[in-house]
This record gives C-alpha cells, structure tokens and sequence, in this order.
C-alpha cells in the first residue's frame, strides 16, 4: 500500500519517521517470510547544527534536500529510504547482506563528501553513519536501535565513519548508560569550565634530604554540592578533546601559583600535567609561552609532566613539542613510569630530567621483594640517564624506608602530604621553611 | 593602576548612596582590566551564580552595586593589566570597538550572535596584546609589521618575532577569566581567515559571528575615524561580510551610522 501524504517529508520527498518505522516493521516481516537479508544503514550529517546556525533552516534544508538526492540516486530503487530527523536518514536495503552492506555504506558516506555549493561557500559534507544487518527472530525496532547505536558510535569516534553494529565499544543497556554518563560529565566539564568550578590542588614532592623538589598540580572539578573526580572527568575529556582546554587552563593557572610562590618568599618548582592531546597539538609551545608570560614566571619554576605512554609514537609534532620545552628551559618528567608499555629506546633519547616511579610498584613495597628489585633497578637507571628519580604513592613509613633503600631521590605520597588547595599548600611551604634546619 | 578604578571606587562604595547603573557600568565597561577582573569575579564560585555572567551589565545586576564595589576594591589589588598613559589608546580603541560590536550584533541579527558577547568579546579580543606589549619592548614594531601585513595572517607574524601570539595569551586569559567557551575559541581564531570562512573547521558558529562581528566594528571605526589603518580587513573583510549577510550597500549605511554613534559617544 502505498503510503499516505502525512508519512512523507516535504523536503526530501523521503519517508518520515512515523513512516519510516512502520515500513521497517514491513521490510522485517518480508524478509522473515522470504528468509532473506535485510540491512538498515542510519546516517547522522555532521556537525548540523552549524550548518543550520550558518545558513539558517532554508539553507540547511537546501543542503538536506541536495544530499537526499545523493542518496537516492546512489541506492538501489527497492530500498525504502526514510528521514527520521532534521539531519538524520534511515536506508533500508532489502536481500542486502554484511559484506555487500559495508561496501554500499562507504560508498554512501563518499557520495555524502563530495563538495556541495551554497551561498558562494564550498562546504565538505560528512556523516556518521552505523550498519545493522537483521538477526534472526529480531524486530524492526530492535535492528533500527542497532543501527542508530552503531551511528552515535560513529559520531562518538569522531564522525565520517561507518560503524557495524556490534564493533561499538560500548554494547548493550550498560554501554547506553556509560554513554549517558558520559555526555552528562561532558555537559558538566563545559558548565565548569565557566563558572570558576575547576580549581587545582597542590601535593608535594619530598626529597630523601627534606628539601621540596617540586610541588605537582592536580585537577578538582568542584561542583555545587557535589565532586566530580578526576578518573571520571579526566577521560571524557581526553575523549571529547576538552582536555586540550583543561590542560591550557592548568597551564596558566600552575603558572600562576609557581609566581605566588616565589613572591611569597618560597619559591618551588610548580609540575602541570599535559596531555597527548596537548603534546600533539601545533598549539602546545605558543600556549606554554603564553602561560609563562602571562603568570610572568622564569620557566625553571615549571615542570611538565608526561605518562611515559605519550612517549609510545614520537611523531614530529612531539619531538617538534618536547624539543621546544626543553629550549624554553622548562623542566621535562616522565610520569608513571614503568605502568604499561615502558620503551626504553624512547627513554634514552627523551630530554627529561624528572622519573617518577608508577605508584603500583610502591603500594606492595616492603612486602614484595621483587617490586622492590624492579625499583631499585628503575632507580638505578633513571640516575645513570641523569634524572632525579621520584617514587610515587608512598602512603607508609614502611614504604617510604623502602624507597629510600631503593635509593631513590624523591618521594610522593600520602605519607608526607596529601594534595591541598592553594591557600593550604601555600602555608604547609612556608611552615615547613620556618622550621626547616 | 588604571585611572578609572579610584574613581569609580569613590562613587560606589557601599552606602555612598551612588545607584547609577549606568553611569557605572560605562566606568567599568571603559577600562578593560576592570571588567576582566569583575567578570571573573562575579563567574567565580564564590559568588554562588547559577547562570553565568557574559558583561559587565550583567555583572552589576547580579551582585548589586554593593557586593561589585567589594569585588571591584578588591580587583583593584590584584590588577592584571598596567595602565599608564601608554596604553590609554589601546583601551580607548577596545572600548570602542566593544560598543560598536554590540550595537552591530544587534543590527545583523544571527542566531546564537548575542550583543552582549559581542561586546564582551570585543573588550577582551586584543588583550593579549597588552601583555606582549609589557613582556617584550620591541613588540611594537611586531606588531606596526603585522598590521601592515596584505598576505599573511598576523598571527604569522608575530610568531616569527615571539615565543607566542596575542591570540593565544588572550584566548588563555580569557579561560582563565571564566569566559564563555564561544568567545575564548573567537579570540584564540580571530586572525585565521580559514576558521572564519569555512564552518568544517569546527569553530562554532557563534564564535564565527564574533570574529566577523568585531572585525567589521574596527573597520567601521578605522572608516570614521581615519586612525590607525591595518590590512586586517582587506584579509578578513571579505569573509567577514559574506558570513553577516551585509552587502556593499549595507557597509556604506553602516558607516554613517556608525560614525555617528560613535560622534555621540565623545
């Protein structure tokens, strides 16, 4: 039957999404009796909103009408093409199975790149773009949630892909919630990001002699009523690219208290944490200068700190990044060292003068005799390539008696301080000078 | 210490019986140190402000003129900018480019364009300037060879002669001010002619239209005034244009306008 007015969209002449819905529950019934394939590709335009918000809704829904076209004149005429959203397309492609549906969905997602000309502007559409090939005993709506779970995945990686259903990282009722979760921590890094709710807490790091080697800034993001913690936040904004914005804001703001500190008359080295994003980005040393100039701080009052895992692809842009660092002057350490994947060849040829040993060795010290082997080896190793070398997480006089017997330089950990606020810090360094020998 | 605060401290301490707004807000609003430091006084939590500030109006409605003349005091003590005579063109040139950006914002009308931010933005767009001009002394001649630059962007300029650009120290003051996302990203791009020009390069587009928006405000000021003439609009002019929608015409009514505005202010 052929579909009533009311089910099709005026702007592409595709089915809506009232329409497209019963229509799937239809291709699913046929395929089921005919015992054939049956594919559903679920396309999402990028970055739309913007598309919108430049050329206004006419200029949006030119665009949407020209790729609609795109699309129906690349798909075979027995598909049932469907617009479910202002920017979102459902292609049901009958007798259609996975290897033949993958090549189609690339094939569509270059149709959908190809230059488009509006308002005397050359625009490079692209979409994100998810696949679910029905299973059997399915029904329509389930492989529609499928495909519309692989394209958020899509989206998610960045945009301009196909995703299969079942390659997302995240499946099922617990990958939705995680992905709610995330989009909620999202959504709360922006708001703190301007509402003054990032604050940075400071924890020392203690020489074996007493002297302060350095203290190491740590992100707090306090909302009203509530803390969001660093492991949660700090990988959703590794994912979303807000890191590069955080690491910036540390950035100045570390600066900032390494100027405080020497003009409170105990000046200390400030460490900021950088990211991979930060490292490889060709905006890293203007931001560094930046920060310095604006706290107007001698850069050997500021250290850097890398995990060792940045280190893994040495590209151009970050050697191009650590070189400069290191011009500037500003110190260079490598953090958790030793978790995960530890090149040495990388190590031998890192400008860095700091090693800080990963925390999970120093938790089973003193017990563990052959942590205790892989520390002291560690150590050893750091100070022969000419590195104060820092032992992480010492939370026991037990353990800080080990590291010493590990002859390491530094140590870190709840045993002598735990992280505090500015105010804080600021007066555990002057006491700790008043009263030093 | 810019010559606005005591002033303005004067009239407005708590209970000195002094409520003219507006009169209060242009004090602040001229003096770009002020505004930066009120602004992010008022976004900071201490305020307890579940919506954020975007301008100095704002700002003193939020707090009431008691609670911005404490902020203010206490501004005044930690200024982030010098204010000598040096630099009173500059802050007379932002100030007024600031206005105009409002007033502009309102007259084109985009979605997402507020002018509010319009005016905020084009308070704070060229501040990384001052810092450059503090840290390094030959900086001005920099920047006399980036204004005159017809084919580079001038960022390039400036990063030849610098560890850094005025774009980038202002974008970070501006996070560091607690400013919105939108008008941090419009400083840090709004000398990249591609930023402005293409929407995939994922600039938002409310961002674009501040860029465009006080760019074309400084044009229509150098146009009236027939001071301090920069290549910047012959480069960005363009784009600028097609992204507000104005025409060639439109820019001749825009100039009359604006030249009497800006009569009116003085």
């Amino acid at each position: 039957m052929p579909a009533t007015p009311p089910d099709i969209d005026l702007t592409t002449g595709f089915l809506n999404r009232s329409g497209g819905v019963h229509a799937a529950a239809r291709a699913v019934a046929d395929a089921e009796a005919k015992g054939a394939a049956l594919a559903v590709l679920w396309l999402d335009i990028d970055r739309f909103r913007q598309i919108n918000e430049s050329f206004g809704h006419v200029g949006g829904d030119h665009i949407i009408a020209q790729l609609a076209t795109r699309l129906r004149l690349a798909l075979r005429s027995d598909s049932v093409l469907v617009r479910m959203g202002s920017d979102e397309f459902v292609a049901l492609i009958p007798s259609l199975q996975l290897p033949m549906a993958t090549r189609i969905g690339v094939m569509l997602l270059a149709e959908i790149e190809r230059p488009l000309a509006i308002d005397n502007l050359l625009m490079r559409p692209s979409a994100s773009m998810g696949l679910a090939v029905l299973e059997a005993g399915e029904d329509a709506l389930s492989l529609l949630e499928r495909a519309d779970r692989a394209m958020i995945e899509a989206k998610r990686r960045g945009g301009n892909q196909l995703i299969i259903s079942g390659d997302e990282r995240l499946t099922g009722r617990l990958g939705v919630q995680l992905a709610r979760e995330e989009l909620a921590i999202e959504a709360d890094l922006h708001s703190a990001l301007e509402s003054g709710c990032l604050t940075l807490e400071y924890q020392p790091l203690v020489g074996i002699d007493g002297r302060i080697e350095a203290v190491e800034a740590l992100m707090r993001c306090d909302l009203p009523g509530r803390r969001l913690l660093p492991g949660k936040f700090i990988p959703v904004a590794e994912k979303t690219g807000m890191i590069v914005r955080l690491g910036e804001w540390s950035l100045l703001q570390g600066a900032q208290f390494a100027a405080r500190l020497r003009d409170e008359g105990v000046p200390t080295k400030v460490a900021i944490n950088v990211s991979r994003a930060q490292l490889t980005s060709r905006n890293f040393a203007p931001a560094l200068q930046a920060a310095l100039i604006c706290a107007n701080v001698a850069p050997a009052l500021i250290e850097l700190e890398f995990t060792e895992s940045l280190f893994l692809d040495l590209s151009d842009i970050v050697q191009a990044n650590l070189r400069s660092t290191w011009l500037a002057e500003v110190g260079i350490a490598i953090d958790d060292f030793g978790y995960g994947y530890s090149s040495l060849s990388n190590l031998k040829d890192l400008p860095a003068s700091k090693l800080k040993l990963d925390s999970s060795f120093i938790k089973v010290l003193p017990e563990d005799r052959r942590a205790y082997a892989v520390v002291k080896a560690m150590a050893m190793l750091g100070r022969e390539l000419g590195m104060t070398v820092i032992a992480e997480g010492v939370e026991t006089a037990a353990q800080q008696a080990a590291v010493e017997g590990a002859a390491v330089d530094a140590v870190q950990g709840f045993f002598h301080a735990r992280p505090m606020p500015e105010e804080a810090m600021l007066a555990w360094l002057k006491e700790r000078t008043t009263h030093a020998p | 210490m810019p010559r606005a605060i005591p002033e303005f401290y004067l009239h407005s301490r708590p209970g000195s019986g002094n409520l003219n707004f507006k009169l209060i807000g242009e004090q602040i609003s001229a003096d770009v140190s002020l505004a930066a430091g009120l602004i992010k006084t008022v976004n900071s939590p201490y305020f307890g402000c579940r919506s954020r500030c975007r301008s100095v109006h704002e700002a003193l409605l939020m707090l009431g003129l008691d609670a911005t003349s404490r902020a203010i005091a206490a501004i005044s003590l930690r200024q982030a900018f010098p204010g000598s005579a040096h630099y009173e063109r500059f802050w007379q040139a932002s100030a007024q480019i600031a206005a105009l950006s409002g007033w502009l914002a309102q007259t084109v009308r985009k979605a997402g364009l507020r002018a509010d931010d319009a005016y905020t933005y084009g308070l704070f767009r060229d501040c990384g300037i001052v810092i450059l001009l503090r840290r390094f002394p030959d900086y001005v001649k920099t920047l006399d060879r980036a204004n005159h630059e017809a084919e580079r962007a001038f960022t390039d300029i400036e990063i030849e002669a610098l560890p850094t650009n005025h774009s980038v120290v202002g974008a970070l003051l501006a996070q560091n001010w607690w400013l919105p996302e939108e008008i941090c990203l419009a400083i840090r791009n709004h000398h990249d002619r591609s930023a402005i020009e293409h929407f995939e390069s994922g600039l938002p587009a409310a961002s674009r239209y501040l860029v465009a928006v006080s760019q074309t405000a400084e044009h229509i000021l150098q146009h009236a005034t027939a001071g301090s003439y920069t290549e910047e609009w012959q480069k960005l002019g363009p784009s600028c244009m097609r992204l507000l929608g104005i025409e060639d015409a439109a820019l001749a009514e825009l100039y009359d306008e604006g030249a009497a505005l800006i009569r009116s202010s003085q």
